[in-house]
């Protein structure tokens, strides 16, 4: 369906929109059109409904929100979705909209949801890859969690330029980016609006690097209204104190002012944990000449390992990040670690806090100790941490708790925390929703609370992270301005920046480089590695009656016998040798062999303490689960999704879900280990002393991924229907989903046991005697 | 035109709350942001739910020395999954493919129960949208959670006793299945809806009926 030449006029008449849950509505009775091939940029102050009208404009508002929506949205005199993908979306965050492991597939995605059949598909993936640059250095089959921030936005445009857009939605795409990626991106938005003629409606706050790209201007008000429309120099010059006013980023306008934060409000920091006074023995001395003595924190040079074991027991080492050179972090000092996306800054961060071990190195804390070594409140006394990803550290439900929550659980709550906390607040604009539910802010608030609360107590030193990546200038100023009070009050910061305005205010600046990936393990690779999920679930499921209807604990002990054998042929392999295979799969199957136990055990218990029949149970479970050690790890999830819905003839949608949710896993888990790791450093992490601390521990951290995982789903779903999803009745797959005869093989050995069970129940002279 | 649909869901908003907010749009026509919506929670339920496998161990050893059958009340924590799918998308069968999402995702990192595992979630995400079936797909609320938590447990219980509990005797074998039917009532459907009711808080429901009961009842 090729796009007719000088399409893309958008027409919006009386558009209105109300969420459930507010009384104004976000959109009220807004009009507008934009010329085919027209480049507009949208500004506003956060909050206006750039994002929200950007979703109206591409027929979006209802897909992951409820609410009332009048007026009308055409494209070419149709709605926006008539013609699946006539409206190309690329949203903030990179990945948010990542559907498929490969970047080809995930061009693909739209292509499919229209049903275009397999065999034209190639050509329009690399048209697609090419116009944003993406083919060069990197193969179709290039895995998506490889790319960096900026290659991610570009493969998100890709995805959109595939089916043919007339018009093109970009919601600050930028904004998550250092300077290259994001000059890259743009780089690449020019290019295809060039030269395919495209509408462009793009929100950005940060308006300089556009204006050579954009012909119009449109600035919305608070209330999302559009109070001034016109020429894009004209109307820059013409609205600059409003923009200002707005926090939008005005090209030629000097830095904002940092807001003035009263240091007295912060808690004088101790440099020295006032419980453990005195220093410990050890990690001074490797700095050499005291040169720690005095420091809020120190490290020498470090490197981090990450270790990785494929499934058949070959472990790879790489590093993943490294501090060049030693740090010492002495009281009001700032220090900048700066290098590109994907050096490893927030690693080190987190080996600085303490969350990760060091392969090499040390850090140690003002009284000596290595951050690992302190328990929660200990380690919140001395270090502050600042994720990138502020909502992570929400760790109660009223803002001012938020604030406040940390001077407890490090005992250091007095009279005048909540009066300080409190004008804390009111010197960022936060006191008005002191009461509220901290996840109801927006992202600026959300950064804003998340500095003060890890300052408000004092500890020696902020680890912050990027904290102020994609703000407006208002928020830029409050986290500025809070930083340089905490430092007056005697606090060190360390910050991985791209924030050139950031670094210039710091006093030592270390610059990390990216870390060469090693190559993969190649050759000879293990029976089991190429078979299709669907038979490798089918030959563990085989285990399940074997166990159940094998007789005795000697029959099941013989079935076992058989298993090993079967296991130690399908795992071993020319590179990995026979050892490393049983080795890991032995570390696999320990959960199982515990499970086995715990049944054995119960099975003891109950039938008159009979070893006899624990022994049944004992063997029967281990029958049950040693093929899934052995078979299940080998999944490919893509292949998995290709072959519930091509194989099995389950539902596509509901499979496409499915396998977009089985990416982000590694992601879901980071976030586990975040919110964790941020309770840990505000104090409030479990211990085993405290049965009360693990519980709320076990449901914070559900609720809080699931929130997370609630968040992408939503913004997913945007992704997907700008794609056509929402309307893909019938859709044609990009890989085959093959059923070789290896998989009939794998299927007929793994039934073995079966047979050999189904022999040894219905003659009972095999079985032993019970 | 797509956009001039006004949403009538919200007749039923105004009844304070005495009635549940059902889905928008026909029961059967899942959106792309329902369908999104259980597979995500449901894999990080999957990761909570591996989690527990690794942590329950200890707790679950103290239940077995004192009276094996007690284990049902460490097993119940696997039923919240459907419990929470079926309260949020409020379609049939959300609670099933919720729960089913969850045993998938924890089984393929490897669990101590292996292929069993899914058999399980199938079984469990059966059961509990069994409870919601029965409501005729219109309650949500905390009765019809627990009705659901409760019925999560019967097939999978039955099913535990030709796998895992075999040899146990029959009394004991009943006692476990009434453990465990209890222990998801308050467990899984307490839980769940007490879940459900912090996620709608946090704003992170606002585009189901959950979130829509939040909001509306202190709109802003």
């Amino acid at each position: 369906m090729p796009r007719p030449a000088g399409a893309g006029r958008v027409e919006v008449h009386g558009l209105r929109w109300r969420p459930y849950g507010r009384k104004q509505p976000i959109i009220d009775d807004l009009d507008l059109v934009i010329p085919a091939g027209q480049r507009v940029l949208l500004v506003g102050p956060s909050g206006s409904g750039k994002s929200t009208l950007l979703r109206g404009l591409a027929g979006l508002l209802e897909t992951a929100d409820a609410g009332e929506l009048t007026g009308a949205v055409t494209i070419d005199g149709a709605a926006p979705g008539d013609r699946p993908g006539a409206v190309g979306l690329v949203l903030q965050e990179p990945g948010a909209g990542l559907v498929a492991a490969t970047i080809a597939r995930d061009v693909a995605f739209g292509l499919e949801n229209i049903g275009m059949p397999r065999a034209d598909m190639p050509p329009r993936v690399t048209t697609a890859l090419a116009a944003v640059r993406l083919t060069e250095g990197l193969a179709p089959d290039a895995p998506t969690s490889a790319l960096s921030g900026g290659q991610t936005q570009r493969l998100a445009l890709a995805g959109a330029l595939a089916l043919e857009p007339s018009v093109l939605m970009l919601d600050e795409p930028t904004a998550m980016l250092d300077a290259d990626n994001a000059a890259a991106v743009r780089a690449s938005v020019d290019a295809v609006v060039s030269e395919r003629a495209l509408t462009l409606v793009v929100v950005e706050h940060v308006l300089g690097p556009w204006v050579d790209l954009v012909d119009r201007l449109l600035v919305l008000d608070d209330q999302g209204r559009i109070v001034a429309d016109g020429p894009v120099r004209e109307t820059l010059v013409a609205e600059r104190e409003r923009l200002l006013e707005m926090g939008v980023w005005v090209p030629g306008a000097p830095v904002p002012d940092p807001i003035p934060v009263d240091p007295t409000l912060l808690r004088r920091c101790s440099r020295m944990p006032r419980l453990f006074r005195g220093s410990a023995p050890g990690t001074t001395e490797a700095f050499g000449n005291n040169a720690g003595e005095g420091a809020a924190l120190a490290a020498t040079e470090l490197a981090v390992i990450r270790r990785t074991r494929t499934v058949d027991g070959i472990v790879t080492e790489r590093v993943a990040a490294a501090l060049p050179g030693p740090l010492v972090v002495r009281p009001g000092e700032l220090h900048a670690l700066v290098g590109p996306s994907g050096s490893g800054k927030s690693t080190v961060l987190h080996v600085l806090a303490g969350f990760l071990e060091p392969a090499t190195g040390e850090v140690s804390t003002a009284d000596g100790r290595p951050p690992a070594r302190l328990d929660p409140p200990e380690l919140a006394a001395a270090i502050a941490w600042i994720p990138q990803w502020a909502s992570s550290t929400i760790v109660t439900n009223t803002v001012l708790d938020e604030v406040m929550v940390t001077s407890r659980s490090t005992g250091r709550e007095d009279d005048t925390t909540k009066e300080r906390a409190l004008a804390l607040l009111a010197a960022l604009g936060l006191d008005r929703v002191a009461g509220a539910d901290p996840r109801t802010l927006s992202g600026g608030e959300l950064r804003r609370l998340a500095v003060a609360a890890a300052i408000l107590h004092g500890p020696d030193v902020v680890l912050a992270d990027e904290p102020t990546v994609g703000q407006d200038r208002h928020t830029w100023a409050a986290v500025v301005g809070l930083l340089a009070a905490y430092r007056r009050a005697g606090g060190a910061i360390v910050t991985a920046t791209h924030d050139s305005h950031v670094v210039a205010r710091a006093g030592q600046v270390q610059e990390l480089i990216t870390q060469p990936r090693p190559t993969e393990p190649t050759g000879g690779r293990p029976l089991l590695a190429d078979r299709g999920p669907l038979a490798l679930m089918l030959g563990a499921a085989l285990a399940v009656p074997t166990g159940i209807i094998s007789p005795s604990w000697r029959a099941s002990l013989g079935l076992l016998a058989v298993q090993f054998v079967l296991a130690v042929l399908g795992l071993t392999s020319r590179r990995a040798g026979v050892l490393a295979p049983l080795r890991s799969l032995a570390i696999r199957l320990l959960p199982g062999a515990l499970a086995a136990l715990s049944v054995a055990w119960s099975t003891w218990l109950l039938g008159g303490h009979r070893l006899d029949l624990a022994g049944t149970g004992l063997t029967r479970v281990l029958l049950i689960v040693l093929p899934s050690a052995v078979l299940l790890p080998f999944i490919d999830t893509d292949r998995l999704g290709d072959q519930l819905a091509q194989r099995l003839r389950l539902p596509d949608r509901p499979v496409v879900a499915v396998s977009a949710a089985l990416h982000r896993m590694q992601s879901f888990a980071d976030i586990w280990a975040e919110i964790s790791r941020a309770r840990r450093v505000r104090g409030i992490g479990p211990s085993w002393r405290r049965p009360a601390s693990i519980v709320a521990q076990v449901v914070a951290l559900t609720v809080g991924l699931l929130i997370r995982a609630l968040r992408s789903a939503a913004d997913l779903a945007v992704a997907m229907d700008a794609r056509g999803f929402a309307t893909a009745q019938r859709r044609t797959w990009w890989s085959p989903a093959p059923w070789r005869l290896g998989d009939t093989v794998l299927v007929l050995v793994a039934a073995l046991p079966l047979v050999l069970a189904i022999l040894a129940h219905s003659v009972p002279a095999l079985a032993g005697v019970r | 035109m797509a956009t001039d649909t006004t949403r009538a869901a919200s007749d039923t908003a105004t009844a304070s709350g005495r009635r549940s907010i059902r889905a928008s749009g026909p029961l059967m026509m899942w959106r792309t942001v329902d369908i999104l919506t259980i597979a995500f929670l449901g894999a990080a339920f999957g990761i909570a739910y591996w989690g527990w496998g690794l942590a329950y161990q200890a707790p679950s050893t103290a239940l077995t020395t004192l009276y094996p059958p007690l284990t049902g009340i460490t097993a119940a924590p696997w039923l919240v999954a459907g419990v929470v799918g079926g309260l949020v998308v409020r379609r049939p069968g959300a609670a099933l493919f919720c729960e089913v999402v969850a045993a998938l995702v924890s089984m393929i990192p490897g669990t101590q129960w292996g292929f069993t595992t899914l058999i399980s979630g199938i079984l469990q995400g059966l059961g509990a949208e069994i409870g919601f079936a029965i409501l005729g797909y219109a309650s949500y609320r905390l009765g019809a959670a627990m009705l659901a938590g409760a019925l999560s447990a019967p097939l999978e219980a039955v099913y535990e006793w030709f796998v895992y509990w075999t040899d146990w005797g029959w009394s004991h074998k009943i006692v476990y299945l009434f453990v465990l039917t209890a222990a998801g009532a308050v467990i899984a459907g307490g839980l769940g809806w007490l879940i459900t009711r912090a996620l709608a808080a946090a704003g992170a429901l606002n585009a189901f009926p959950p979130g829509q009961e939040a909001r509306e009842s202190h709109a802003v």
